[in-house]
């Protein structure tokens, strides 16, 4: 699915955030991205969602090399990802319904099939009774869980997160990881960005370890 | 392929009606410096009829001291109508000239009483077509006649002429500069503005991309926003300019125009209008792609 060959990425001439990355993500795998702040967590995500290209090396996401390709085509790869934030990246405007709708709306789907895959998505996280609430009445959580919907809502290839739980409380926390668990359980390959090692050992996975830039380890419980 | 464009045209108009001063300042500037150039250009098309009227005194005439008789009279008017800077020939006698003389003369005729009634030569008139109304085709046209017809006292007002290519030629330069300055402004402006919404929406833009809008489908409601705020600016232009001319050009051209003997002021013709209104579009347009280019990015 997921096959990251000698990539390395730098923002300065003398420091490197991502340093000779080798890796492959089989289909259907939930995989940690693990490492202090500044390791290269999210840098690695931005690479494998196109907005930003590696300065050497490849990425290839489902037979497709996503460094040779234009913004058009990157476009269209994404509306095959899910991509989640730890600051949700809601529309404030928009009410919950909009904001899972949109990715379907981008895509030119008919309207009968928008309103039945975007109920379906946000009965997924358990929010159906706030179809019609805007995100800012929304909990920390509960606007989390909105923007898994949304990433869910076009059945995606792979899911990534990048801090996903970040801004929430513990007992929040396990909620979202669920609906993690619930996507890759459906069949959706996962990679979750997180230095909370309290996830990682309630729901062991496969941990990949960033340190400055470079992967120090790759191990499977 | 229609609902897309719908949905541009949707998101267009959403995008207006979210931000009200921003696109009411758009319109506004566009329309307040195309009501400007509108003006200069019902000034200078009014004026240019009047300068088109003065050409028409753009004549060469060539003095006869002796009239020929009629078949090389009828040979020479002939050969002069051929030539191709050349609109109309007229012979004017020794007597008709004497008689427009008297008309200018009006009350002072009497002074001419008593004189030969061939005492002023006959001439020939030629009329030039509109084109060769400047200084270089009379020229040709004064070198032609003095080579091929034999003619040579040949008067056509040198100085006037200059003069009055020259005055052309300003009125043109000044259109231009004027012109070119005030839409330059204008674009800068929308461009702005522009720019200003784009920040605005650069959340939604962000996101927008993150679920895989092309950079098109993100960029055409932006576009679509300029040309309809550029649209709308351009016909207040007409509308404004319109006001002005009729509340205040119009008395001050009319007055000007009569007493050179040119009929009424008029306002711009429906052209000059419908070019202007797309003026004001691609205004918007312009200003909407110099925004688009540096904020919109995967």
């Amino acid at each position: 699915m997921i096959q990251i060959y000698n990539v390395s990425r730098a923002y300065q001439k003398d420091s490197s955030a991502l340093d000779d990355i080798t890796m492959k993500i089989p289909k259907g795998d939930f995989v940690y991205i693990t490492g202090s702040s500044g390791a290269g967590k999210s840098t690695l995500l931005k690479l494998l969602y196109g907005a930003e290209k590696p300065n050497r090396g490849q990425i290839l996401i489902d037979g497709q090399n996503l460094t040779r390709m234009s913004p058009a085509r990157i476009s269209l790869l994404r509306r095959r990802m899910g991509v989640v934030f730890q600051d949700f990246k809601l529309l404030t405007t928009r009410t919950v319904f909009e904001n899972v709708a949109f990715p379907l709306e981008i895509q030119g789907r008919k309207r009968y099939e928008i309103s039945k895959k975007v109920y379906q998505s946000i009965k997924q996280v358990g929010l159906e009774h706030k179809l019609q609430r805007h995100p800012l009445e929304l909990s920390g959580g509960e606007q989390q869980r909105v923007a898994i919907a949304r990433a869910l809502v076009v059945d995606p290839l792979v899911l990534l997160a990048d801090e996903p739980t970040g801004n929430l409380d513990p007992e929040v926390t396990v909620e979202i990881l669920e609906l993690f668990r619930g996507a890759n359980a459906r069949g959706t390959t996962v990679l979750l960005a997180t230095h909370d090692r309290e996830m990682i050992r309630r729901f062991p996975r496969r941990l990949i370890v960033l340190e400055s830039g470079r992967l120090v380890d790759d191990r499977t419980p | 392929m229609f609902e897309r464009s719908g949905f541009f045209v949707f998101r267009a108009l959403r995008n207006m009606r979210q931000s009200p001063m921003l696109c009411g300042a758009a319109v506004g500037t566009v329309a307040v410096a195309l009501t400007i150039l509108a003006f200069f250009a019902i000034v200078v098309l009014n004026v240019q009829k009047l300068t088109r009227h003065w050409s028409e005194d753009v004549q060469v005439v060539a003095f006869i001291d002796t009239a020929p008789e009629e078949r090389l009279l009828r040979q020479w008017i002939a050969d002069i109508r051929g030539l191709p800077e050349v609109e109309k020939v007229e012979f004017v006698s020794s007597i008709e000239a004497l008689k427009r003389f008297k008309k200018r003369l009006a009350d002072d005729a009497d002074l001419l009483e008593g004189v030969d009634l061939d005492i002023l030569p006959a001439s020939l008139e030629i009329t030039l077509n509109e084109d060769s109304r400047n200084r270089v085709a009379v020229s040709t046209l004064v070198s032609r006649l003095r080579q091929n017809t034999g003619l040579s006292d040949l008067r056509y007002g040198q100085e006037w002429l200059e003069r009055f290519e020259a005055f052309v030629s300003l009125l043109q330069l000044a259109g231009a500069i004027l012109g070119g300055f005030l839409l330059f402004a204008a674009l800068f402006i929308v461009a702005n503005t522009i720019k200003l919404t784009l920040y605005a929406r650069r959340d939604e833009l962000e996101i927008m991309a993150l679920v895989g809008a092309t950079p098109m489908f993100i960029k055409s409601p932006f576009l679509l926003e300029g040309v309809l705020q550029g649209a709308l600016g351009g016909g207040l232009a007409v509308a404004g300019a319109y006001a002005l001319f009729q509340l205040f050009l119009r008395q001050g051209l009319d007055s000007l125009l009569l007493a050179s003997g040119v009929e009424r002021v008029t306002f711009l013709p429906m052209s000059w209008q419908l070019l202007l209104i797309a003026a004001g579009v691609l205004l918007g347009l312009t200003g909407s792609l110099l925004s688009l280019r540096k904020l919109v990015r995967i």
